[in-house]
């Protein structure tokens, strides 16, 4: 036992429904930090399953590309939990009009990300809530998938998920359809729209609600059918929806005016509807696009935000 | 001691032996008889809520898992038992994902315990009581979420069931007597996959035909002594209360010669009893005797030593302790 604390919370940063964030410092290696405070009275159902969640996939998981959990403890009668300190997110910097950034980067930010969902599927984790605001990034370049509120195992076959997961605009066609059996897949789904919007510098599926993302995704990426996709007519909301036609290659040509073929390829593997098509991480991180040139920017020289706080 | 230290590091333990559980309990747990039969009850009640919501059994599992360790470092009361179960099951329900209301969770248990009057304030008590006990709960299991997460006795025991080619009566079977082992305090001493060997071990001995093949435990990350410490227990439950256990009643019509005087044939034939071995310094474990504190301002909880030893040797590099 020693005498003085070991974390110090200096600045509150932040404030979540479930809890509220402080940036600090762990003395015995004076390493920055951020300490997640669990809120605890107020909440009807006692512990918020985020926070449950949180520690119960971070826990075990050491990967260069997924947040570390540093340290759980109690003080008083608050749960804390010790993150690394990660100064910005993608969104920050797609968002951020001043900074430019090449295929290049794109590939990089792209690789890292996959890299961290492959890890978390091996694990048999589905991350459920991936987007560019959960994709971190630290003061070295590497980026690092957050916000493991809404993970859960993958699990066994006759169990049954909620479907409504992932925010709006990243989630994957079954999850519009009410899906209560997914995989993977829809991570796989959510990177796609992302590396989309790495490329547009805009949301590629902007929904304004539940079943304006239905149409939306399915005007840009044509209505699946049980052609390609047999187990579809299943889904009861399936009969509903208006038909459109799949983008042509040209079509992706000029919305993506920068992308090569290799590239135009793995986003279309990613956004397959459906979703045993689709591509798994390991697919994705043989692709071509990784083979060809530019290469991926080294992390350390991926550009950052003007005002890092 | 308390107020004298602003931190405290614990390493998470989750599986004890019997002697250590012993020590633990004699600091918690003052009248045993009373203990034993109150766990009885309780599981029944747990029991009883499981079937009502139509939870599977890694639910009643874990939250018997979280029970049962809860009294190895907080004072065993007989009024508050019932509080401690529910809030046990509640947390098991966020662990293994079969979500429910807290209000659904406290009126079904308040229901099952007889009480009169459920007006609100009774239920919104109850409610309040659940969740103070939550966290509690939690730093009694020092937050180590790798117990109770994704491996379960009964689908485990299946699964290696089919990995040795048994028959599907021999896996019934265990998954009947699987389920009497909840209430055993193995649970607390060696880890799911564990006891579902144990059970399938039972259950071909007690089918006529089929041996227990012999396999090397460690193909299935297990062990020897582990493996029959479980085993062992379990044949001593059925041998004490066979009358009263649920394999009895659910023996299907082939199997009903199976009594008392079976298991204590099995455990004739398996010879002397072994199994964990007892650590010699268990008088002088802290975590065992010494009551837990949880007035310390920051008490922190990780998985292994390393992470204390690092710290320890960042601060005083030439004092490395061993692992």
């Amino acid at each position: 036992m020693l005498s003085q604390p070991e974390y110090s919370k200096e600045k509150k940063v932040g404030e979540g429904t479930y809890a509220v964030v402080y940036l600090g410092t762990k003395r015995s290696s004076n390493r920055r930090i951020a300490i997640k405070e669990i809120k605890t009275s107020g909440f009807k159902d006692g512990l918020d399953m985020s926070a449950i969640r949180e520690v119960k996939y971070l826990q075990e998981m050491q990967h260069v590309n997924v947040i570390e959990l540093v340290d759980v403890f109690m003080a008083q009668n608050n749960l804390n939990l010790v993150l690394e300190f990660l100064p910005a997110d993608l969104e920050m910097v797609i968002k951020d009009t001043s900074i430019l950034f090449t295929q290049a980067d794109i590939k990089s930010w792209l690789l890292m990300t996959l890299r961290g969902v492959h890890h978390c599927h091996r694990n048999f984790i589905l991350h459920r809530d991936l987007k560019p605001n959960n994709l971190l990034l630290s003061p070295d370049g590497q980026l690092k998938i957050a916000d493991f509120g809404l993970a859960r195992n993958m699990g066994s076959p006759q169990e049954f998920l909620t479907s409504n997961v992932v925010t709006r605009w990243y989630r994957a066609p079954e999850l519009l359809f009410g899906a209560r059996h997914y995989t993977g897949a829809v991570d796989m789904w959510s990177v796609g729209v992302i590396f989309a919007e790495l490329m547009l510098r805009i949301p590629y599926l902007p929904g304004k609600d539940d079943i304006d993302q239905i149409d939306v995704t399915f005007r840009a990426l044509g209505t699946p059918t049980d052609k390609d996709w047999p187990e579809i007519s299943t889904f009861s909301a399936y009969n509903k929806i208006q038909i459109y036609p799949p983008p042509s290659r040209e079509e992706l040509r000029r919305r993506f005016i920068a992308a090569t073929e290799n590239a135009l390829d793995l986003m279309s593997g990613m956004l397959l509807m459906n979703p045993h098509k689709r591509l798994d991480p390991i697919q994705c991180l043989t692709s071509e696009y990784f083979l060809e040139l530019p290469e991926p920017t080294v992390p350390s020289e991926l550009p950052t935000l003007k005002k890092n706080t | 001691m308390s107020g004298t230290f602003q931190t405290q590091i614990m390493l998470s333990r989750p599986y004890l032996t019997r002697a250590q559980i012993k020590r633990a309990q004699q600091n918690t747990i003052p009248d045993r008889r009373v203990y034993n039969q109150k766990r009885l009850s309780v599981f029944k009640l747990l029991c009883d809520m499981c079937v009502q919501f139509k939870f599977p059994r890694k639910t009643l599992e874990t939250a018997m898992y979280f029970y049962q360790r809860y009294y190895l470092f907080n004072k065993f009361e007989t009024e508050l038992c019932y509080d401690v179960a529910t809030s046990c099951l509640f947390l098991s329900c966020k662990q293994v994902e079969t979500i429910k209301k807290i209000t659904d969770v406290a009126t079904l248990s308040l229901r099952l315990r007889n009480v009169q009057k459920l007006s609100p304030e009774v239920v919104d008590n109850c409610k309040k009581r659940i969740v103070q006990l939550e966290l509690r709960i939690l730093e009694t299991c020092c937050f180590d979420y790798r117990v109770n997460n994704s491996v379960h006795i009964d689908d485990i025991l299946v699964k290696i069931a089919k990995d040795l080619s048994l028959d599907r009566e021999v896996a019934h079977l265990a998954w009947l007597i699987a389920f009497d082992a909840l209430k055993l305090e193995i649970l607390l001493m060696v880890p799911q996959h564990t006891i579902a060997l144990a059970v399938l071990k039972v259950a071909c001995e007690l089918t006529e035909g089929t041996s227990w093949p012999n396999i090397r435990y460690s193909l299935f990350e297990s062990d020897e002594p582990s493996v029959s410490e479980a085993y062992f227990d379990i044949l001593n439950f059925f041998i004490n209360v066979f009358d009263l256990s649920d394999l009895r009643n659910n023996l299907t019509e082939n199997l009903r010669h199976i009594g008392i005087e079976t298991f204590i044939e099995l455990k004739k034939q398996a010879g002397l009893e072994r199994g964990l071995k007892e650590p010699e310094n268990i008088l002088s474990d802290e975590l065992l005797c010494g009551e837990r504190d949880f007035t310390i301002r920051e008490r922190r909880y990780v998985l292994t030593r390393k992470r204390i030893n690092d710290e320890r040797s960042s601060k005083h590099p030439y004092k490395r302790e061993k692992v």
